[in-house]
Formats: C-alpha cells, structure tokens, sequence
C-alpha cells in the first residue's frame, strides 16, 4: 500500500526517515507555507498601532527565549527558572559593545546580525558555565543553581559601574540597506527580523532534534543511566543542553536591546524567569509548537490582566495594592490550573484538533 | 407632494449639518496629552494621588476655561512601575497624537529619553533625577519641576554644615536606596565634599527588605554618627525611625549631642511617614519644592477647596503628592497658554519653545510650590528653591526660608 502524502489517517511510517519527517503530510507543508505567508504579509495591509507592534515584537522575542527553555526544561528536563538572566548575558553582551564603543558605533548600527550572533554565543559560554552544576545536581538542586545564577546576575548588574547600575545603557538605531530604520519604521523592521529570526531557530531546533544529538537530550531526560549505557555522555549532553537553552536566550537579549533601544536591568529579573517558565509549561513542555503559542498566550494574558489592574487600580486604595496582586496571582493561578488539567500544555489542544481533522469525516 | 417633503427633509438634514459643522469649528480644538505613572504596583502610594491632581488640574483647566474654547484632553495609563509598560503606553499615546507627555519613573524615562529627543516631545516627569536632564543621559525635551534629588541631598547636607553645634566636623551616615536613583546623589554629594562642604561621611548604607535595623543603627552610633540623611522611599525610612525610637537614640532638637537627627530628601517624607512611623517620625528633617497643608499660607485653603472641588478624601488633599501632580498639569496648561497666546499653532515645537521661554518676567507663579516655575535652554529644573521641614506635634511644619543648595547653584 503506497503511502498518501496529503492525507494521512494514521502513522503509516515505514521507515525513521518518514518519523523524522519535518512536514508529515503535504498538508501540513502548505498550512505552514500559508500560515508564514500570512504572518509576513499582513502588515502591508493592516495598520497596527506603535503599541501593539511593540506587543507583537515582543511576543516574538519571547518564543525566540522559550525555543531555548523548552529545549533544556521540555526536551532535556533541566528545570531553570535563571532564563530571564541568560536573556540578560544577551543584552549586556551588546549593551556593554555599546558601552565601551559608543551607542552609535558602526558595530552595532551596521553590523547587528553579527552581534546577535555573538550575544547568543556569550548566552551559550554562560549557559555552559551554569550548566557545569547539572553534572553533580538533579531536580530541585538544580533549580536552586539556577536561580543562584539568576541572583548573581541581577546583583552584578545592580552593583556595577560598567552595567550602569542597572539604569539604561541606550543603543543605537541600526541601518539596513535603506539607510538608517527611522523611528516610523522601527517596529515593522524589528517585526520582520525577528519573526525570520524565530522561523530559522524553530527550524534550527526542529532540525536538531531529529539528529542524535537531539534525540540524545530527550534520552538523558528520560533515563539518563540507561542513555549512558547506550553510549551517550548523560554529563555532556546537559551541559550541552545549558549552552543551547543560553544561545536562544542570548539571541533574544539581543534582540530585545535592540527593540527597546537599550538594556535595562528591569527587564531580567526573577519574575521573567517564571513567565518564561510560565510560558513553557502553559504552550507545552517538550514540544516546539508550544515554545510559540505559550508566549502568545501569557504575554496576551498579561496585556489584559494589566488592563484589568488598571480598571481596578481606580477603585481600590494604592494602600491595599489588591490590583497589583492580579499578575502575580493570574500567573500562579494559570500554571497551576494547567499543570492540573492540562499538563501537556495548550500544544496538546492543536494536537487533538490536527488528530481530528486526520480522520475526518469520521469521529475522532 | 412626497417630493416636496423629501426636498424640505433635504434642506433641513443639509442645515443641521451645516449647524453641527459651524458648532465643531466654534467648539475650539482639543490638545492631547498624556499621563503614564504607577496607579499600582510599587510607588503607587505616591502615584495615585499624583494622577488625581493632575486629573482634577485638567477638570478645572476646561471648566475656568484657562484656554478659552479650547480643551484639553489627558487620558491616564498606569504602568505600574515598569518601563516596559511606560513605553507602551507612550507609544499608544504618540498614536494619539499627544504634544506633551506628563511621565513618571526615573528608569522608564531614562530609557525614553532618546525617544523624546527623537519626537521632539515636551516631558514632566514627576522623577526628579539630575541624569534625565544630563547630556547624554538625558533629554532636552524633559523638564524636571524641583530640584533635583542631588540638589535635596546636597541641600541637607549643607544644612547639617552650617548648623551643626559642638565643634569638629559633623559626622554623617548615607542611608540609600539600592539603585541608581538612591545613589547618584551620593556622588554629587562627594563632589560638594571635594569642592569644600565640611562633612565627615562616616558610611553609605544601601538598604534591603530590613524590618529591623538595631544592628546598623547601634553601628552608626558606636561610630559617632551624628546625622543619617535618607534618599529612597518611606517605608525604609520609616521602619529606620521607629528602630532608632525604640533603641532611645533619636535627637529631640536638631543635633542633639549623642542622639542620631535624621533626615531625607523629597520622596522620603511626606503624610505617608508620619502615617508609617507614627511618633517616631518626630523631629524627621525633609526637604522638598513643594507646599504642604500641614503648613501655613494661602496655598492651604486653596489646595484643601480644590480637592474639595473635585470629591478628594483627606488623605489626598492634604497629599503633597497631589499637590506635585497639580503642579504638572500647571505647568503644562499654562505652557500650552502662553504657545497659543503667541499666535502660533499649538505644537510640541511652540510648547517646548513656551517651557524655554519661562524665565525672567515671564516665570510662572503656583501656589504649590515654594518658589516660581522658570525655565531655559540651559536651565530645565523650574522651582529652584527647597524648602526644609521637620515634624512637630505629628505634621510637618516649615523651616526657616526657602533655599538654594550653595554647592549645586
């Protein structure tokens, strides 16, 4: 029986080439051709407000971060909630360009992929290097080495002349084949670079984990004496797993230095590090399609909860702070209803709608 | 006969049009301005009644008719103290179309700075940071409404200098925030020290999340500590002066010998510490470009009828935070004024050129504050005088005149 490549009912594989398939169904290619066509074209037709683009863009950077978390949390299962720190080591690494070159210096304004490039391989060293504790630590002793990270990071940046105690560091407007990306066009520029940045990584991790060094970081999550036993270096691969997870993160630093127009200490703090992780566990640990609708969803959520505290700010005395608890306590109350009922993330919920539609017209 | 009723429908639909239109263009235009600042989250105690006076400025604003048939609009967004949500919400407004923007947060403007520049946008922030107004830093478009916090730290420091009792250099401790806006007056202050102001700075402390600050309070003393002046917030400052309290080493007068007299400049003090510190807070120095109610003068009854006016509690109206945010929208509202009344169009260009030009017989006079409002190219802070207060009988009361730090001038 010949394999349909549009419409397949069932897992009809025959070989690990057509598992590790990218696209297992025509469909699925051209849903995703139409889906990325859409996303680069609707900003030629639709205005969006500098506000919302800011939102979009930010979203964006966002899953480029959880692209790296899901990887060593949802792939590797190395818990880390010092993600927004390794966001930072991106941020710093082309805030402190600017720092010691100028705001404005050609390296930065000319030459911006390669410092996205280098801020996500400074992301990576760092990751390593905090990754060397996973060779000796599991589960919430590693969490705890993480978060040490995170507080070491934050105390550095606050303290340090170099990092300006925290405060700003500006960064110069870059330019591109035009010429400079004038403040009207910033946001749409930003939105195109980073949605190519997030098609490329996604690719790039979709990629890896069809390779054995890929499949070798789920193996050490599941089991990692038995991955040893077959061959694989449990020590390594988490290590590893750190370096790629600091690699993302860099990138999205990066990124976002250069959409804000500047690095603040703010931006890295304790409560990122949850909303990353946050955004991981609601879009689905362990799978790619929930390293990009977690972000849309919390960072949505988030949007309307502020709405939400500011409406209730109105009523409520400053005293009391009760709006001010919303966030925390949305966020809290998301993960937890998530991690009870579903688990698996909302990666779960494209899941039974594609199985649904693959037997169709029968009953799923 | 239908066609002659349809005809008359016509002419009578074409003259209200016509009516509805002619009542637009006589209505007079609407200026668009934008307030973003923590309504929760940290600071919001010091924000909301900052936003109700701006809010009640802006009602009054269009009820005097300050502009004549021209209104001003001011939506408020809370950012809860975040920068990110700031520039959200400066972006929204830019979409709006705002020709100047009433900001907050020393971090959240620094990091707009260069977008301010870039609009070429007038700014108030109720920040008093020296560096938003610094080259570099900074922007030429922000116009700070007091002195700076290095001229308030500065200025105590200098009050310490010249009234200081019992000989020898009078020995300080720093008690500061632990971020750039607790420690960039420091600096400054090191820089009057250098350049001749007789202090001896025993120890800078950078607080944390203490409740309890015996320890470091019985170190100051066995340091010979005489005065703590403070650069951060309330509540840090209160539980410090309800600690030194209970440990019996606050001065009763200022300087009393082998006591600690404590002090802090602008965002230090206020109703909101006495209310935290209690009688604790006695005998606490502060200053600030502001008016107080606690004082007397015929700011008081305007201030307690304006709030009245508009349905604030007590809390608020007698708030010098509500009086700083009255102040804002003051500006701002006369700033546009005196753009329309040089018979230019309503811009940010003629708003800023407005700000620029308020100086010599053209300052401004507000009643909440301790001296007028001017500015210039070269100078963008617009009261320049500081007014000390310290807490008698549970209220803060004035003392002496307004003055200029000598060392920041």
């Amino acid at each position: 029986m010949s394999e349909s490549r549009w419409l397949a009912t069932g897992n009809f594989f025959t070989s690990y080439k057509a598992e590790q398939r990218i696209f297992l169904t025509h469909i699925d290619r051209l849903v995703f051709i139409c889906f990325m066509i859409l996303l680069f074209i609707w900003p030629l037709f639709f205005k969006v407000s500098n506000r919302y683009m800011l939102v979009i863009d930010s979203i964006l950077i966002a899953i480029v971060a959880v692209y790296g978390l899901n990887l060593l949390t949802g792939f590797a299962g190395l818990i880390s909630i010092g993600h927004a720190a390794f966001v930072g080591v991106g941020a710093y690494t082309l805030a402190s360009f600017a720092h010691v070159l100028g705001t404005n210096h050609v390296l930065i304004t000319h030459w911006w992929p390669l410092m996205i490039l280098v801020s996500g391989l400074v992301g990576a060293v760092i990751g390593g290097i905090v990754g060397l504790p996973s060779l000796r630590l599991k589960h919430l002793y590693l969490v705890i080495a993480t978060l040490s990270f995170q507080m070491i990071f934050q105390w550095a940046i606050n303290f340090m002349q170099f990092f300006n105690q925290g405060q700003t560091i500006a960064i110069g407007r870059v330019f591109w084949f035009t010429g400079k990306v004038v403040r009207k066009q910033h946001y749409f520029f930003w939105y195109y670079v980073i949605l190519v940045i997030v098609v490329i990584l996604g690719f790039a991790a979709r990629n890896l984990l069809r390779t054995k060094h890929g499949r070798s970081l789920v193996a050490v999550r599941d089991n990692d004496r038995a991955a040893d036993a077959m061959g694989m270096h449990p020590g390594f691969t988490k290590v590893y797993a750190f370096a790629l997870a600091g690699f993302f993160a860099g990138v999205a630093g990066a990124l976002h230095a250069y959409l804000w127009r500047g690095v603040g200490f703010e931006s890295f703090t304790l409560h990122h590090s949850i909303s990353y992780l946050a955004m991981a566990i609601v879009g689905g640990l362990g799978t790619l399609v929930g390293s990009i609708v977690g972000p849309v969803a919390i960072l949505v959520l988030e949007l309307q909860v502020e709405h939400f505290a500011e409406w209730a700010g109105h009523f409520f005395k400053a005293i009391g702070d009760v709006a001010t608890a919303f966030r925390p306590l949305s966020f809290g109350l998301v993960i937890v209803l998530f991690l009870m009922f579903e688990p698996r993330g909302i990666a779960n919920w494209w899941r039974i709608v594609r199985s649904y539609f693959k037997l169709w017209p029968f009953r799923y | 006969m239908k066609n002659k009723q349809i005809t008359i429908m016509l002419v009578t639909l074409s003259f209200l049009l016509l009516v509805g239109f002619s009542v637009q263009a006589v209505a007079g235009n609407t200026y668009n301005l934008g307030l973003s600042l923590a309504i929760t989250g940290p600071t919001s105690d010091a924000g909301n009644p900052y936003s109700k006076g701006v809010e009640d400025y802006i009602k009054y604003a269009n009820e005097t008719k300050i502009l004549g048939d021209d209104k001003i609009n001011c939506p408020i967004k809370d950012d809860q103290y975040q920068t990110a949500n700031a520039k959200r919400n400066f972006e929204e407004f830019l979409d709006e179309e705002i020709v100047l923007f009433l900001s907050y947060a020393t971090g959240s403007n620094q990091a707009l700075a260069k977008d301010y520049t870039e609009e070429q946008i007038p700014v108030i922030p109720a920040s008093f940071d020296k560096s938003l107004i610094s080259e570099g830093t900074g922007s030429e478009y922000i116009f700070l409404s007091i002195p700076s916090y290095s001229h308030q730290f500065v200025g105590l420091g200098e009050y310490v200098a010249k009234h200081h009792q019992g000989g020898g250099t009078p020995k300080v401790a720093l008690f500061i925030h632990p971020s750039a806006f607790g420690r960039a007056p420091v600096e400054d202050l090191k820089s009057a020290l250098t350049a001749g102001l007789k202090l001896d700075v025993v120890e800078v402390v950078e607080h944390g999340k203490d409740l309890d600050n015996s320890a470091l309070l019985q170190r100051l003393q066995s340091k010979g500590v005489q005065y703590v002046i403070c650069q951060t917030v309330q509540s840090p400052v209160a539980t410090l002066l309800k600690d030194a309290d209970r440990l019996g080493i606050t001065a009763k007068s200022f300087g009393e010998k082998g006591k600690i007299t404590f002090m802090g400049a602008h965002y230090t003090g206020g109703a909101d510490l006495i209310a935290l510190a209690g009688p604790a807070a006695e005998g606490f120095y502060w200053d600030t470009g502001y008016r107080l109610t606690s004082d007397e003068g015929p700011w008081v009854k305007w201030q307690l009828d304006f709030a009245k006016k508009y349905g604030r509690d007590d809390k608020t109206a007698n708030s010098h935070n509500y009086a700083n945010g009255i102040m804002a929208a003051q500006v701002a509202v006369e700033a546009i004024r005196r753009a329309k009344e040089s018979g230019k169009a309503v811009t940010r260009e003629s708003i800023t050129a407005a700000l620029n030009n308020m100086n010599g017989d053209k300052t401004y006079e507000t009643l909440t504050t301790v001296g007028p409002v001017s500015f210039s190219k070269t100078d963008r802070i617009g009261v320049d005088y500081l007014q000390l207060y310290v807490v008698k009988g549970g209220v803060f009361k004035s003392v002496g005149e307004p003055f200029q730090p000598e060392f920041l001038k």
